[in-house]
């Protein structure tokens, strides 16, 4: 992605997020003044050694969870101040989270954990009377991510690759502008951790979203737009690893 | 719409929590059965101790002076709310068969069908306002039955055993049905019975009781243990054989149909001590009082007890909850991860808590129903399979098991320990809720 222009839209900006843990009896700073902005549309690939605060950073980004202090807004929308049930509306509407560990609900099939972000969103007659288009859109996405015959398979009937495939599936499925990726090829093999990133940049590609994220995987963050290390609390920009300059501006 | 499915989803896949439901279900089950036995326990001998005699007894305070029957007949009748009247003398006897020389005391069992209560009465007055005639009716035997229900101390001279009493002018008198059975007598056989006349001193002279010979009309049958006690002779035969210038020792008052016996009572006390006759008046329960009482206690603590083993089976229905939401803690996070709420996250466990209790509930009602409705039917089934008495007709005098199925009570008790159970669920559906979703998605 080239140097975006003053007529791209921030997607999302965080100044100053600081987040601490009491761990045996002492707080353990974990981050300490990140700040991010991030365009829409962007590829953006945080990396950092264990225990930096990559997955902290992106449960903050995400409103998981809440910082000690700093601010973050999504698409303008300042987030310190909403309530639970707000910060679970923006959530479910704007961010799709994809895990290392897939976190699929094994009691589900695989087009049923595609279909539940719908469900969350809409209550339970809205829902049925709006289920075609919802079963269409799902079954779409898994045939997209070349699951299509795998509709009715649970979770412990695909492979590691298949579950990833699925919850990417699962992640776009409510047409979210930021999608949040914490290590998604760090539990596969080579091969199948190359299929998952292909497929990753190209659905992210083709429905426009923006993308953060985490990742050991100097091949992955590779192919991201930009990717900064989290040291020591703070976001820098990353050139060593890559060897390349970044090429978005970057926050902070 | 996510807690609906999910929470079905996660019901459907834990056997855990169909025994949670199974658990309710027999809880529920039992509750109803054992409300309806003692329901229809109590029913059938209220039926049994109300036919057996009228709505409301008078019992005139006697002095030296006799109780002025047909007085007390006439205030009776008098009173807008009153169907029918009848009076009764009632004197105790020992029953000897005839012929004995002794009368026969012995062990217990046999002392009690030596004394008797012996009623004398009216048959036609008591025919038209008692369950006198059903009474009569319910035996089946014909060497018990009367030959004629509508008269029922008539005898043929021709059905009398012995001659020797046949020509001799008997009394008739009607016995229970088992006590016939017991001392092997039948319709036509003699017995005497013996009583000390009115006025008699007690103080140091020799006591000369009266002893009277009856021939047995029939037998009758209330299904109720007092028929051991009792024998009735024709009133107007009374006076001879007990040596009594009394007319009336009870007034038997039937109530117009509706009339609150209670009020009925008050109204025809408050009449009979107006009028200057002294009298104890008291309803069919009033005498049963004790009895009738000790039934519904017994109903009640029962429903208590099976109550209170209810609630802890609710409790299971909690474990299976706390079980789950420990087993769920990662989905908690995915949810929250998706934009699921607090609120929607312990919705999930609450509607999971709210399957089982229902489900359970609904099995539990129709298991009840179905029990309470054919359980002669199993209790045949288990005695023929096991080979064994689990319910003694003796015991009770009722042929069946009784039951009375109420539907209204059925609802409730159904309905409370659902409400219960969904309650006992909503701790751990709020712990779910107040779940870190960071944390969640991090545990192990």
């Amino acid at each position: 992605m080239s140097s975006p222009s003053p007529s791209v839209e921030i997607m999302l900006e965080a100044r100053g997020l600081t987040r601490s843990y009491r761990m045996g009896g002492r707080d353990l700073t974990v981050l300490s003044g990140a700040d991010l902005t991030l365009y829409a549309g962007e590829r953006l690939a945080i990396m950092g050694r264990s225990g930096a605060g990559k997955s902290t950073l992106l449960h903050l980004l995400g409103l998981l969870d809440r910082p000690d202090s700093g601010s973050l807004a999504i698409r303008g929308q300042a987030t310190e101040r909403l309530s639970r049930s707000a910060r679970a509306r923006v959530r479910n509407n704007e961010v799709g989270f994809v895990f290392q560990f897939y976190h699929l609900i094994p009691e589900l099939s695989a087009l049923e954990n595609v279909l539940l972000p719908s469900m969350i969103c809409e209550g339970p007659l809205r829902w049925l009377g709006n289920r075609k288009p919802h079963r269409e859109h799902a079954a779409n996405l898994l045939d997209e991510l070349g699951l299509a015959e795998r509709l009715s398979h649970k979770p412990p009937q695909l492979s590691g690759g298949e579950r990833q495939r699925v919850a990417i599936a699962r992640a776009l499925a409510s047409r979210p502008a930021l999608l949040l990726c914490d290590e998604p090829t760090g539990n596969l093999d080579e091969r199948t951790s190359a299929a998952i990133t292909n497929l990753l940049f190209e659905v992210v590609q083709r429905h426009q979203q923006t993308l953060v994220m985490v990742t050991h995987d100097p091949e992955l963050a590779r192919r991201a737009d930009r990717t900064l290390l989290l040291h020591e609390g703070r976001l820098t920009a990353e050139e060593l690893v890559l060897g390349e300059p970044a090429q978005a501006p970057v926050a902070g | 719409m996510f807690r609906v499915f999910l929470a079905g989803r996660y019901t459907v896949a834990r056997p855990v929590s169909y025994l949670a439901m199974v658990s309710i279900g027999l809880a529920i089950m039992a509750l109803i059965v054992v409300w309806s036995i003692m329901n229809g326990f109590l029913e059938q001998t209220r039926d049994i101790l109300r036919g057996s005699m009228a709505d409301i007894v008078v019992f005139p305070v006697q002095r030296h002076e006799p109780a002025p029957r047909e007085l007390l007949e006439a205030l009776a009748r008098e009173h807008p709310d009153v169907a029918a009247v009848s009076s009764r003398l009632v004197r105790p006897a020992i029953f000897k068969k005839y012929g004995s020389a002794n009368v026969v005391l012995g062990n217990m069992q046999d002392a009690q069908h030596t004394q008797l209560m012996v009623m004398g009465m009216d048959a036609q007055a008591e025919l038209a306002h008692t369950d006198l005639r059903v009474h009569l009716t319910n035996v089946h035997d014909p060497v018990f039955r009367v030959a004629d229900p509508e008269r029922p101390f008539d005898i043929a001279l021709k059905d009398i055993a012995l001659a020797e009493v046949r020509f001799n002018d008997p009394v008739p008198v009607l016995l229970g049905e088992a006590t016939l059975r017991m001392w092997g007598l039948r319709r036509g056989d003699a017995i005497e019975l013996v009583t000390l006349p009115d006025g008699m001193s007690l103080d140091g002279e020799p006591v000369t009781p009266t002893v009277l010979t009856f021939v047995i009309a029939g037998a009758f049958n209330s299904h109720h243990t007092d028929d051991n006690g009792k024998a009735y002779i024709p009133r107007a035969d009374f006076g001879d054989w007990a040596g009594t210038v009394h007319e009336l020792s009870e007034l038997y008052v039937s109530a117009k149909p509706g009339v609150p016996l209670e009020r009925l009572r008050d109204e025809l006390g408050a009449v009979l001590d107006s009028s200057g006759v002294f009298c104890d008046v008291q309803t069919w329960e009033d005498r049963n009082k004790t009895w009738l009482a000790a039934v519904e206690n017994e109903r009640n603590i029962l429903f208590v007890i099976l109550g209170f083993f209810l609630l802890l089976v609710c409790t299971i229905s909690f474990s299976v909850l706390t079980m789950l939401v420990q087993e769920k803690v990662r989905d908690i996070g995915i949810l929250s991860a998706m934009g699921a709420s607090s609120g929607g996250v312990g919705g999930v466990f609450a509607v999971v808590g709210m399957y089982i209790a229902t489900l359970g509930g609904l099995l539990g009602l129709a298991a009840g129903w179905a029990l309470s409705t054919y359980i002669n039917d199993v209790k045949d089934l288990i005695e023929h399979v096991f080979e064994i008495q689990i319910f003694d007709r003796n015991v009770y005098a009722f042929s069946e098991i009784p039951t009375a199925i109420n539907m209204d009570h059925n609802l409730i008790i159904a309905g409370v320990t659902m409400v219960a159970a969904v309650i006992i669920c909503l701790l751990p559906a709020w712990r779910a809720a107040r779940l870190d979703p960071v944390e969640a998605l991090r545990h192990e």
